[in-house]
């Protein structure tokens, strides 16, 4: 099988990663900062570790400003809601239309509860969003700009300097959603003036599913409220949730064997893994286009972008052409809206949405090959 | 007569029947899958005998194309779309009020079928697809209940009961040496999808579902009753065009093959392995329907399609089938893979489009 469904979860793994897991749950699966005893200080010294290296590839310094969460989606709903939670009603919030609904929806739900009044940004015909418009979205009250790094429909990659110089120039917090970047672009907390940064395990990294992050800036300190609260390692005493990190956002026993299994995948070095994706979405493009059958959804130019083609096939519903890729020629993609409506009310590709193929390090030009051959003898 | 038996005099004058025979049905429970054309004469059937509690699950509702041979339903229900588990039990407890109907409106899979089944002595086959079938097999298999399998089409019925062999060898058909094959037994593998004609495009002669449907009443009323022996250890093949009723000696099967469910005890279809997946197309009111595995050979598209033809447009392609379809008055867009998959449009109701499925492309 051909698999190019990177941007939904990676696939293969980092190669250490099924093994590490293995050999964890095996010999050594203790619960960290729980008890004394030598394995469980074992186990929580390994977590600690791939908490250091996950702050040092974001360029952040104090790794206990990096939480373990289950997913993204987990790590966005933390960061949305923690930091939100202290404003009084009517709080701005901006975001864009590109957003995925792991963003979307809380900002929604919390909308509709009338805690907070939200603008989303527009973006142009090829899914960049221009940081002017963001500077022209933000108010007095607003409080919070949440921001895709990169599209997981379009691949188009935002320009989030920009807009960190935009909305620290504010004053508000800046939250950005890295799941398609992690493990592909260099990123800096710092220089980017990136307030909250949240990112799952399983794409990019390479790691396994059911594990993620976020990365919690000291702006954030004075306002950032945890939504779940329960048993954390250290002081047991107190009546309250402690307010030192990662234990102020980080209840509950943690997937020790999927953070340990990321931990094995960030042994590999992520250099020449964008410009790899990238040459294979050149390859791609340079396929497709000026051939009247296909319309490519997105950036032409592959140089703002990660590696995610989405596109549709003249006349044919794109999970049709999804479905003959997986029976016809055993190559993997996903159909449809991709969780993110809003591009596609943007881009005109709403309802039926678009055919994805997304690229990982170990596809090849072979794939291209495969995949570009056969859209040409279904459409 | 004790009370309320009075009703069963005409049954009970039967040997082997009796007052007592009459209590054992009285406290037996059967459970019908499927309550279309076979399944309404079955259960019309069980419950004027009297037998105490029947669980009738069915998916589907009742449609007009159903009244001219599943005997429960009228126009009213038709009309009002009724489920037909729902139907069929207003009709049989104005029937029968002693009997207790469980009407269960579900698609049966592996997730409910062994609490559908549970603590029930028979289980009886009025289903349309041989995925259901395979699964009933399991659990019958598995828990050492009886089932009675049927199924007919065009004017054409087979009709078969299994007495499962279980580990212990005791079960009292067992002790009388009446144990026969199940269906992993007789054939490994379902005929894959489409290979079948089913009653919406091949047709069906209603009095040949009325016989297979009243043979397989009496095999249940019989093994109700534990009368083992008297139970038909062969198949039986009806053909009311051809005018033939051919009965095949199958005993032979058990112990030939691999006995997957009989001697390696493994439940493929009951454990979820073997099932069909569903997936509803987020915001496409579409369903896609996923084959465990592919089949054999690729689906012959021009068989198919020559069938779907009297009910809509059909078009075909190397890679795909498409057919647009009016079914009980809503239009459905089925299109199918040449690995058996299929996307249903229309409904994203997983149920439906399983029915769909089996009824225009038959699995
Ligand atoms: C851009 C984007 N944000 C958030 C998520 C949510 O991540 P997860 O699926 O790990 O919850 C995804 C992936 O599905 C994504 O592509």
């Amino acid at each position: 099988m051909i698999y190019l469904d990177n941007a939904a979860t990676s696939f293969p793994k980092a190669p250490s990663v099924a093994e590490t897991v293995a050999g964890f749950l095996a010999s050594a699966a203790a619960n960290p900062g729980r008890s004394a005893h030598r394995m469980a200080v074992e186990t929580e010294r390994r977590i600690d570790d791939v908490r250091l290296r996950l702050t040092r590839l974001i360029g952040g310094d104090d790794p206990r400003r990096m939480i373990f969460t289950l997913n993204g989606t987990d790590a966005l709903n933390i960061a949305i809601k923690g930091a939100l939670a202290a404003e009084p009603d009517g709080a701005h919030v901006v975001a864009t239309v590109v957003e995925h609904n792991s963003v979307a929806r809380p900002l929604r739900a919390l909308a509709d509860a009338g805690r907070v009044c939200v603008t989303w940004v527009d973006c142009d015909e090829q899914g960049h969003v221009d940081p002017a418009d963001i500077a022209a979205a933000m108010t007095d009250a607003t409080r919070l700009v949440v921001m895709i790094h990169a599209s997981n429909v379009t691949g188009a990659i935002q320009d989030a300097a920009a807009v960190g110089r935009v909305v620290r120039a504010h004053g508000a917090l800046f939250c950005l959603d890295a799941a398609q970047t992690i493990g592909l672009l260099p990123i800096d907390v710092d220089a980017m003036n990136v307030d909250l940064l949240a990112f799952p395990a399983h794409k990019a990294l390479l790691g396994p599913p059911g594990v993620g992050g976020l990365w919690v800036g000291p702006r954030c300190d004075p306002v950032m409220r945890p939504w779940r609260e329960g048993g954390t390692g250290g002081d047991s005493s107190s009546p309250a949730q402690p307010v030192e990190w990662p234990h102020r956002l980080e209840a509950g026993t943690a997937n020790t064997a999927g953070i340990i299994g990321l931990g094995a995948a960030l042994k590999r070095p992520i250099e020449g893994r964008l410009a790899h994706e990238r040459e294979l979405r050149r390859m791609l493009m340079d396929r497709l286009e000026g051939d009247g059958r296909f319309a490519v959804v997105g950036p032409r130019d592959s140089g703002r972008c990660v590696g995610v083609v989405s596109l549709n096939v003249a006349g044919s519903d794109p999970h049709d052409v999804a479905a003959i890729l997986d029976d016809s020629f055993d190559i993997a993609v996903r159909a449809g809206l991709h969780c993110a409506p809003g591009v596609h009310r943007r881009l005109g590709t709403f309802p039926a949405g678009t055919v994805r193929a997304s690229f990982g390090p170990f596809n090849t030009e072979a794939d291209v090959d495969r995949l570009a051959h056969a859209l040409d003898q279904i459409a | 007569m004790s009370q309320g038996l009075d009703r069963y005099h005409r049954q009970m004058l039967l040997p082997g029947f009796g007052e007592d025979g009459q209590a054992r049905l009285g406290h037996a429970k059967a459970l019908l899958v499927g309550c279309g054309a076979l399944g309404s004469i079955i259960a019309d059937s069980l419950c004027r005998a009297g037998v105490g509690c029947l669980v009738i699950a069915d998916r589907d509702v009742v449609e007009l194309t159903n009244l001219q041979r599943q005997v429960l339903f009228d126009e009213r229900d038709a009309a009002e779309a009724t489920p037909k588990a729902e139907a069929a039990r207003r009709k049989l407890s104005a029937i029968n009020s002693q009997v207790r109907v469980d009407a269960v409106v579900d698609d049966v899979n592996h997730t409910n079928i062994e609490r559908l089944a549970d603590g029930c002595g028979v289980i009886v086959d009025g289903t349309d697809n041989f995925e259901t079938r395979y699964l009933i097999n399991d659990v019958a298999v598995k828990h050492g209940v009886p089932y009675v399998y049927g199924g007919a089409v065009g004017t054409v019925g087979m009709c078969y009961t299994i007495l499962p062999h279980t580990p212990g060898g005791d079960a009292p058909w067992e002790r009388i040496g009446r144990a026969t094959p199940d269906l992993r037994d007789l054939f490994d593998q379902p005929p894959p999808p489409g290979s079948t004609p089913t009653c919406d495009t091949a047709g069906v002669l209603g009095p040949a579902v009325g016989v297979v449907a009243h043979l397989q009443a009496a095999e249940a009323i019989k093994v109700l009753l534990g009368a083992f022996e008297a139970v038909n250890p062969k198949m039986v093949h009806v053909d009311l065009w051809a005018n033939t009723i051919r009965q095949f000696d199958v005993a032979a099967a058990y112990g030939a093959g691999d006995g997957v469910c009989s001697k390696q005890r493994r439940f493929d279809y009951l454990n979820g392995a073997r099932g069909s997946g569903v997936t509803s197309l987020c915001g496409r009111n579409a369903v896609q329907i996923t084959r465990p595995d592919r089949p054999a050979g690729p689906i012959d598209f021009d068989r198919i399609a020559d069938r779907l033809r009297a009910h809509g447009d059909v078009r075909t392609s190397r890679f795909m089938l498409r057919a647009n379809l009016t079914d009980g008055g809503e239009p459905y867009e089925l299109t199918l893979f040449t690995d058996g998959r299929a996307i249903v449009k229309g409904t994203d109701e997983p149920a439906t489009a399983r029915s769909i499925y089996a009824r225009y492309v038959g699995a």
